[in-house]
């Protein structure tokens, strides 16, 4: 079976270091593929490279059995690759389910004439995508809040408000930047029992953290970045026993 | 039609002279931009100030260039001084929007300011130096043009030495190229900002002050003049020294050949085609991206 | 609940501003009423582009001002009527809007605002030195009143109506936007383009599409406006009709669709209450704004929200 995901000898430098050197890997259908590495090891320059926020200095990316180097983020997107960001975006002054609501906007039918005139198929598209986004308020526990700006969330409850309006348009690929990055331990879990039952219900996650023990927890996958390069790419007991692996990180925290 | 070469080498000498005068604002504009990420709309005003200072100056020194140009050039640094103390050292870094409606509202209220003041009528400038000039056969040019270039010229050299030699130009070029790392080495970014623009303000003193006994000074004429340095700053790169330079010049030749041939708004209406076919073909300026680079 | 009482409560507001001649007969009220009606277009439309969408432009000032010259010059020098000089001024518009703002849409923001500055500042030189199709400073005055189907809209009452129904128009197209999953998705890409990139939208396909309607829709009130003073003259694109469309933003709330139709309505009375020098007026206009934005960035629309989220926070805690 083809890989759902697929980057080929990724490469990209600023200013002459190469942040992500040859890279290639490969993310499987349905999975929950984790990706972690030491600080300035090339995984978030990795992942703008592969949602089309940075462009590509060589080698390509599939989606899907499609070619997507070089487009545009939201042509991606629309292909079916949604990112989150480490540092949480939320549309702070909307409120909860209108942050929701948009995020699955450009999957419903219907244009511009449709939005304006308040057409019968976009009100259709707009119930759907408030029922979608009830179900996941429920899910992440925010169903009370849903009429509220999402300014007045906290830092945790936006980052599980980033998730769900990743998932909103239930697309093909899921890439989480950073998830759990200053989320409290208790919230953790929560992230954690969420990830897991929307894989249950069908989705394939990519997942970029620091936090070791989330990603050897939930992944079926580890893949290892160091200095731009993988380093390791096997099954969380594999990774830790791996003696690369322990000197990549302790030979970066010593 | 033939072209007598004699006119053509008048209307370059007088080209170079007004393009490096158009580079002292342009730069300005740019060194903000680069150090701020904030764009002056007043910056015209600074030069209209420049210019009406040196034309009260004047007869108060009686009639002496040097003295006069001086006194603009402080005056309108002492003006880039308030600017950033009162206002735009308010702003936080992510102000751009606002940054833009306070100096638009602070250029309306200098220049009706200036109208209401000394009214609106375009006044000639006298200096000792009057209209005199050297020849060189039949090319003539004023000793007003020609010190102008020259004080030009030595500003753009000044100013390369400050940036790369001095610790408080390498300081500004830091936080141009990288805020947090800047801040990171110790920089104080509220005097290195205060600093840029106070040097901003000052170079375009020094053009309005030149520019006064070659032009007719009035209210207005900072609003003409920022017009084609918004098009300088965008052809040569936002925060781009060089390349503001490079175009400034370029502008000036170009419409001082123009200018003798062709009638004046086809000038005007080139200046921002060219500006749109720039940002078309190079969205990042001919000469790149924002940078203060001093070379 | 809250929808019922905003419908009704602008309902009112039509029914009394029809009413108007008829509780006065002053010229100079209603020519003020005149104003008001136009000046609220063009601000609303400014709303569009820079409450709603975040983009400054002073292309609305360039807008407003050729809007102005299509139909008086259709009428004057070639020969068409009032109406389809309007026709001119939005269509024209329409393209330019789409001609300067691709390309300056495309890359920053700050390169946006340099750009529509510039294209205003343009205009009012091509107004002043095309002498041959402007008449230059001399403008185009006794620009004769409307007509449609034999009607003559002469008199300042009636022009009123004209005036009236015209923003009444423009204001429900502007307000349908706003309130549409449109408006949520310009207010969603002002707030984070970035984010809005990601889930699949295209920043500059809205932003055209608001920067655009703005345009067509301040043209018009443009084109309108001269009729109204009878004269087109480079006066038109004077800066102070800018800083009085962005005045009236700024105070009544940027991204506010209400508060800049009051501030819009309230505000044009200013001018008539500050009837010293016309170079001081614009001094006081410049500080206004300056102490607007430094103390009341949003507006009052913005500074009541804020109040809402505070208590809403104070409440979950």
């Amino acid at each position: 079976m083809t890989a759902l995901l697929a980057l080929e000898h990724v490469t990209k430098s600023y200013s002459g270091v190469r942040a992500v050197d040859d890279v290639s890997l490969a993310v499987a259908r349905h999975g929950i593929t984790g990706l972690i590495g030491p600080n300035g090891s090339g995984k978030s320059t990795t992942i703008d490279c592969l949602s089309g926020f940075q462009a590509l200095d060589r080698g390509r990316v599939v989606l899907d059995g499609v070619e997507i180097t070089g487009w545009a983020p939201h042509r991606i997107a629309r292909a079916g690759l949604i990112r989150t960001f480490q540092t949480v975006r939320v549309y702070d002054a909307l409120s909860v389910l209108d942050n929701l609501k948009l995020a699955a906007q450009q999957a419903a039918p219907g244009g511009w004439l449709d939005a304006l005139l308040r057409t019968r198929r976009h009100g259709a598209a707009d119930r759907a995508a408030a029922a979608r986004a009830r179900e996941l308020l429920a899910l992440i526990g925010l169903a009370r809040h849903e009429a509220v700006p999402a300014a007045i969330l906290s830092y945790g409850q936006k980052k599980l408000l980033a998730l769900a309006a990743a998932l909103m348009p239930r697309p093909k690929l899921v890439v989480l930047d950073e998830p759990v990055a200053g989320v409290n331990p208790t919230r953790i879990r929560e992230v954690e029992t969420v990830i897991r039952q929307l894989h249950a219900a069908g989705e394939t996650f990519l997942i970029v953290e620091h936090n070791v023990d989330f990603i050897m927890n939930l992944c079926d996958r580890v893949i290892v970045f160091d200095q731009g390069r993988t380093l390791m790419d096997g099954t969380p007991a594999e990774v830790r026993k791996d003696p690369r692996v322990l000197e990549a990180y302790l030979g970066a925290g010593a | 039609m033939t072209i007598d070469p004699l006119y053509l080498v008048q209307l370059t000498l007088n080209g170079l002279v007004l393009g490096l005068l158009y580079a002292l604002i342009a730069v300005g504009l740019s060194l903000i931009f680069g150090v701020l990420e904030i764009i002056n709309f007043a910056h015209g005003e600074f030069l209209m100030l420049g210019a009406y200072a040196m034309t009260f100056m004047l007869p108060v020194v009686g009639l002496l260039y040097a003295p006069a140009l001086l006194a603009a050039v402080l005056i309108t640094a002492l003006g880039g001084f308030l600017l950033f103390e009162l206002f735009l050292s308010r702003l936080g870094q992510h102000d751009f929007e606002r940054s833009i409606l306070i100096t638009i509202g602070l250029s309306i209220m200098l220049l009706h300011g200036t109208q209401y003041l000394v009214s609106a009528t375009p006044r000639l400038v006298d200096t000792e130096l009057g209209f005199d000039g050297v020849a060189i056969g039949d090319i003539r040019i004023t000793w007003t043009r020609l010190i102008g270039g020259g004080l030009a010229l030595a500003a753009f050299a000044s100013l390369y030495g400050l940036l790369t030699r001095t610790p408080f130009g390498r300081a500004m070029r830091a936080i141009a190229q990288n805020r947090e790392a800047a801040l990171m080495v110790g920089i104080k970014p509220r005097t290195v900002a205060r600093n840029a623009v106070v040097l901003s303000t000052a170079l375009c003193g020094l053009a309005g002050a030149a520019l006064a006994p070659i032009q007719l000074v009035q209210p207005i004429m900072g609003q003409f003049l920022i017009f084609k340095a918004f098009a300088l700053v965008i052809i040569g790169g936002l925060g781009n020294l060089p390349g503001a330079i490079a175009a400034a010049v370029a502008l000036g030749l170009f419409e001082s050949w123009i200018g003798g041939f062709f009638e004046i708004i086809w000038q005007e209406a080139a200046v921002f085609l060219l500006m749109i076919l720039v940002l078309l073909v190079r969205p990042n300026g001919l000469f790149g991206r924002a940078i203060v680079r001093a070379g | 609940m809250r929808r019922f009482a905003g419908v009704g409560a602008a309902a009112c507001a039509v029914g009394a501003a029809a009413l108007l001649p008829t509780v006065t007969q002053s010229n100079y009220l209603i020519g003020i009423a005149v104003s008001a009606c136009l000046f609220t277009v063009a601000a609303a439309s400014l709303n569009l582009v820079y409450g709603y969408t975040g983009l400054l432009s002073f292309a609305q000032l360039a807008f407003w001002g050729i809007g102005g010259y299509c139909a008086a010059l259709t009428v004057a020098t070639f020969g068409g009527n009032f109406w389809q000089g309007l026709l001119l001024a939005a269509g024209l518009n329409g393209a330019l809007a789409l001609a300067v703002g691709y390309p300056a849409l495309r890359l920053n923001r700050h390169a946006f605002v340099i750009v529509s500055l510039s294209f205003a500042l343009l205009a009012n030189l091509i107004a002043r030195d095309w002498t041959e199709l402007t008449r230059g400073p001399l403008g185009i005055p006794g620009l004769p009143a409307p007509t449609l189907f034999g009607f003559a809209f002469r008199g300042t009452a009636t022009f009123y109506y004209l005036a009236l129904t015209y923003a009444m128009l423009a204001l429900g197209l502007l307000y349908a936007i706003a309130s549409s999953q449109i408006g949520v998705t310009l207010r969603a890409i002002k707030q984070n383009e970035i984010l809005a990139q990601s889930q699949g939208i295209s920043g500059l396909g809205y932003k055209l599409l608001a920067f655009t309607v703005g345009a067509v829709l301040t043209a018009v009130a443009g084109g309108i406006f001269v009729f109204h003073l009878t004269i087109v003259d480079p006066l038109i694109l004077d800066f102070y009709y800018m800083q009085t469309f962005l005045i009236m933003v700024i105070i009544g709330g940027a991204g506010s669709f209400w508060g800049v139709v009051v501030a819009g309505v309230l505000m044009s009375a200013l001018p008539e209450l500050l009837r010293f020098s016309a170079d001081l007026r614009m001094v006081l206009y410049g500080a206004i704004l300056v102490a607007a934005v430094l103390v009341m960035p949003d507006g009052v629309a913005g500074w009541l929200r804020r109040r809402r989220v505070e208590r809403l926070r104070a409440a979950l805690q």
